[in-house]
């Protein structure tokens, strides 16, 4: 059978294969006992790992925006 | 540029380069997914689940692995040993079915065919150099396209198009990994069915100009490989 690391590499393929970028994740860290030593694993993992900051770090800035918008037009 | 301007960039640049992954890495991803499944199967049967009809089910969606160069030596050990666990866990069922004997004979069946005793391993290219020495020149005969062959090649574009589409909303994206895969692949298969593509678009007035200078560029490389 196969172990938990090969599935959960294979897991993570599939999840960027539907762009569900933090399952992706999750899964490359269940897998990377397994592959820490394989460099086009860790390439994978390391972009997908800094997709998803990107991701959030945009979420975070677009919505201070939001907040300040919202705040202009209670003041103003 | 603002600081959402470069993040947005090098998200895009980062999506790109995964979708590109995935898109490389399609075959190998069904294959690794159809394994998957397999195993999934196999540990429900060790739970004591009636595994019949979904092995039922993985025979029909992956028979056709058995004629096509897909798979590697290590998925069909895999295979066979997960299909062979699966056999033990319906063998070992004091109440065997019709369905359950007929799935333990198409077990039977996988094991037997040539692709299971040979394994399709592609030969690995040797690290020291190698003189070849070849005989006097012959006037090679290429040989014509059968009207199998053609239909064969039908088939494949058919499959192609079904992997490539998935979730996909408009032909254009599908065409657009096509090119990316004739191109950066050199895949046969992908030129043509992208070749089809374009010519099923002007058929419907679009403007294909882009597409058909992307297919002569993949045209040229794949003429550069062979």
């Amino acid at each position: 059978m196969l172990n938990t690391s090969e599935k959960a590499y294979c897991l993570a393929l599939l999840a960027l294969k539907r762009k569900e970028y933090r399952l992706a994740v999750e899964q490359f860290d269940k897998a990377a006992p397994h592959f820490k030593n394989d460099k086009e694993f860790n390439l994978y993992r390391e972009s997908t790992r800094l997709l998803l900051a990107v991701k959030q770090e945009v979420e975070m800035i677009e919505d201070e925006d939001q907040l300040e918008i919202e705040e202009t037009f209670q003041n103003g | 540029m603002s600081q959402v301007q470069v993040l947005k960039s090098l998200e895009g640049v980062l999506e790109s380069f995964l979708e590109k992954v995935v898109t490389l890495k399609e075959e190998r991803l069904q294959v690794l997914d159809g394994i998957n499944n397999l195993d999934d199967i196999a540990r429900s049967s060790e739970d004591g689940f009636d595994v019949t009809d979904k092995v039922g089910d993985w025979f029909a969606d992956h028979n056709r692995w058995i004629n096509e160069q897909v798979l590697r030596k290590g998925d069909v050990d895999r295979i066979n040993g997960i299909l062979g666990e699966i056999k033990n866990q319906i063998s070992n069922t004091p109440d065997t079915s019709p369905a359950s004997r007929k799935i333990s004979s198409e077990i039977n069946r996988w094991s037997d065919t040539e692709l299971t005793k040979q394994g399709s391993e592609k030969p690995v290219q040797p690290q020291e150099k190698i003189v070849l020495k070849r005989g006097p020149e012959d006037i090679t005969k290429l040989s014509e396209p059968t009207l199998i062959d053609f239909s064969k090649t039908l088939m494949h574009c058919d499959m192609m198009l079904k992997g490539l589409s998935d979730k996909k909303l408009h032909v254009l994206s599908v065409l657009d990994d096509s090119l990316d895969r004739a191109k950066l692949q050199k895949d046969k298969q992908a030129l043509i069915l992208s070749a089809f593509i374009i010519y099923y678009l002007k058929q419907n007035a679009y403007k294909v100009e882009p597409y058909v200078k992307r297919l002569k560029e993949a045209e040229r490389l794949f003429e550069e490989v062979k």
